[in-house]
């Protein structure tokens, strides 16, 4: 019987567990699980400092213990089980350590912050707190801009206010697919622990800020007013109308789960979400629909959606959407343009589909790509860029 | 700082593991925390490493025949959470200094040993307390005394193609007294001096650690056990220890003077240990 040998040059499958979810990455002998983290499964949130053990930038949890990622080769962990700083909470869910780290202003450029909470975290959860200790104890983690007073001081917070245990991570930001160099294949099944920490699956909130994005599309159609009002007022066809995007559930009470794909350039994002029908308006040909949904990779959307269908004076009629869309975490980094651009293409492309449905009786049998949607996306706004005076 | 390649073995049997070593050019990679820097530094380009924190039998932590059995793989924070530590108190005192709580949820007691730094705390720990250090090889198990384990900076009397599979640490027994202290830049740095005593009666054992090449025990008699009266012993026992030359972090007369404050604290502190 022979264990496992894997040449200098060659590659082998490693299958471990992060943030609740199951992945399988191909690695050579001596790629760290650094690199794996951040640039084979995107989660940029472990920092690389000194890439030898001494600044404790890339600490995450493996088996729930605080480890220095650079310091392990991905080939060692077959089996483990990681939560990185995406997995401890997330912006719209943040855990203990990260309010408290947020109110005590427990950093200053930043790049320390995930190792420290990190380390924060398996100091509170391992048992041996002790506030008199406490320098010493996160002494693993250098902060250089030596913000170490409010850190300090958020971690004993934390502690004070959780004598019987810190919180366990919010858990399960899945990893974003970032396939750079070999293969990454990720699990179907969701574990128990991604489940639990899905808050209230079934409520939409919509943030109270102003909108990312505003989006008011008015599309003349062919199509008569009750045809097109037919396909809007049944999800399941106006889901089909919807570019990249599929229902993959009736929860009923007129909510729906979903979900869609936007590609742009290097940038895929898949979106796991839910809609909800408030106000449905038959008579007047109206509706108001909630909308949320999240990316593996952190980023998330809200938006409020508005149709209406109105009889044009030619027999057609004119398709009123307009949306509010917040936009957080990394799709927020697009910028506002991009993403109105994105979104406004979105609903075109959604209203010549629901003229269609409504002409055939069918649902759109050619569903926009999500390649159609980054080159007409990027076309436009190649086209306004060119278009702007020098 | 990406490591050289290098070839990963996962052998299923400590044999295998000697095997490979055989065929030279290999190093044995357990926690990794010491041997990981080195690579990344490339500092050290071995061909293979040869991974041995899934053998069987080598994650064994028993005490048995009056002694803590520390198994090849089993980590120091592993060790450090067990019940067993208790036993061994100057264990349980030495490693919370042994770099970080990161670093240890993945270090092994046996790789401390094995990676010999002079400034190590569990090398001095084990020559402190006579452990015995198992070893396998191409010709069979051996064990080597602790006090005759390290040869030099980083050096051992572990041959290329052998490993070490375990350590056996002597339980505390009655009427036994301990002391552990260091002084080091940062806690979690290697120290720049520091001492492992223990105390049976009035006889004492002391190892100095991060003054020399290897950990230097030496056994005295404590005649008067106040730290005061120790003084004029520690300050010329540690004159004689002291030959690490100084560095930018202190010269070799600071280091001296650290050692000889620190032995006499701790002995005083492990005497009256031994008497309460």
């Amino acid at each position: 019987m022979r264990g496992l040998h894997v040449a200098a040059d060659a590659t082998v499958d490693v299958t471990l567990t992060v943030n609740g979810r199951t992945v399988t990455v191909a690695v050579s002998p001596r790629t760290t699980l650094s690199d794996v983290l951040r640039d084979r499964l995107g989660l940029t949130g472990t920092h690389v400092g000194c890439e030898h053990g001494v600044c404790g930038m890339c600490t995450v949890l493996l088996d729930g213990e605080a480890v220095r990622a650079c310091l392990l080769f991905a080939v060692q962990c077959e089996g483990v089980a990681l939560t990185t700083v995406e997995g401890l909470g997330s912006a719209d869910d943040q855990h203990p350590l990260q309010e408290a780290f947020s109110h005590h202003h427990g950093l200053q450029c930043g790049f320390c912050t995930p190792g420290m909470l990190m380390s924060a975290y398996d100091l509170l959860a391992g048992g041996t707190y002790a506030e008199d200790n406490l320098p010493e104890d996160m002494s693993g983690v250098l902060c250089r801009c030596t913000g170490y007073r409010g850190i300090l001081a958020a971690v004993a917070d934390v502690a004070r206010e959780h004598p019987d245990g810190v919180p366990p991570p919010r858990a399960a930001v899945p990893p974003a697919l970032v396939g750079r160099s070999g293969s990454v294949s990720v699990g179907a099944t969701l574990t128990s622990g991604e489940r639990k920490s899905a808050r209230s699956p079934e409520e939409i909130t919509v943030p109270s800020g102003p909108p990312t994005v505003t989006v008011e599309v008015r599309r003349a159609l062919a199509s008569p007013v009750d045809d097109v009002w037919t396909v809007l007022a049944d999800m399941d066809r106006l889901a089909a109308c919807l570019p990249g995007a599929e229902m993959t559930a009736d929860l009923g009470d007129d909510r729906y789960r979903g979900r869609a794909v936007v590609a742009l350039g290097p940038v895929s994002l898949r979106f796991e979400g839910l809609a909800h029908v408030v106000e449905r308006d038959d008579t007047k040909r109206r509706m108001r629909v909630l909308a949320q949904g999240a990316d593996r990779g952190g980023s998330s959307t809200q938006a409020v959606i508005r149709l209406a269908a109105d009889p044009a004076p030619d027999g057609g009629t004119t398709l009123w959407a307009d949306a509010d869309v917040h936009l957080t975490g990394r799709i927020a980094q697009f910028g506002r343009a991009l993403a109105g651009d994105v979104s406004r293409r979105l609903f075109e492309q959604f209203a010549d589909a629901v003229d269609e449905a409504a002409r055939t009786g069918e649902a759109p049998t050619r569903r926009s790509s999500p390649l159609r949607l980054l080159l007409a996306g990027l076309t436009t706004r190649l086209r306004r860029l060119l278009q702007r005076p020098r | 700082m990406k490591a050289a390649p290098f070839a990963y073995c996962r052998p299923d049997s400590v044999d295998e593991a000697v095997d490979v070593l055989a065929g030279g050019d290999a190093k044995v990679l357990a926690g990794g925390q010491s041997l990981v820097p080195v690579l990344a530094m490339r500092l050290g380009r071995p061909g293979t490493l040869v991974d041995i924190t899934r053998l069987p039998g080598l994650d064994s932590l028993v005490i048995e025949d009056g002694q803590l059995h520390v198994g090849a793989a089993v980590r120091q924070r592993t060790i450090e959470r067990s019940a067993h530590v208790a036993s061994v108190p100057l264990v349980a005192r030495a490693l919370p200094f042994v770099g970080h709580r990161e670093l240890r949820s993945r270090g092994t007691v046996c790789g401390s040993l094995a990676h010999a730094d002079p400034a190590a705390e569990l090398p001095a720990v084990a020559a402190c307390l006579g452990a015995s250090v198992l070893v396998r090889g191409p010709r069979g198990d051996r064990v080597v005394d602790a006090r005759e384990f390290v040869t030099g900076a980083m050096t051992t009397a572990v041959g290329p193609d052998e490993l070490v599979t375990g350590v056996r640490f002597p339980v505390a027994r009655d009427g036994e007294g301990f002391g552990f202290a260091e002084i080091a830049r940062r806690h979690g740095d290697f120290a720049l001096a520091g001492v492992a005593v223990r105390v049976r009666g009035d006889e004492a054992t002391l190892a100095a650690f991060g003054v020399s090449d290897r950990p230097v025990v030496r056994e005295l008699t404590l005649d008067d056990p106040t730290e005061s009266a120790l003084r004029p012993t520690t300050d010329a026992l540690a004159a004689d220890i002291v030959d690490t030359d100084g560095d930018a972090h202190g010269s070799r007369g600071y280091r001296a003077r650290l050692l000889g404050v620190l032995a006499a604290r701790e002995l005083a502190r492990a005497h009256r240990e031994a008497h309460r």
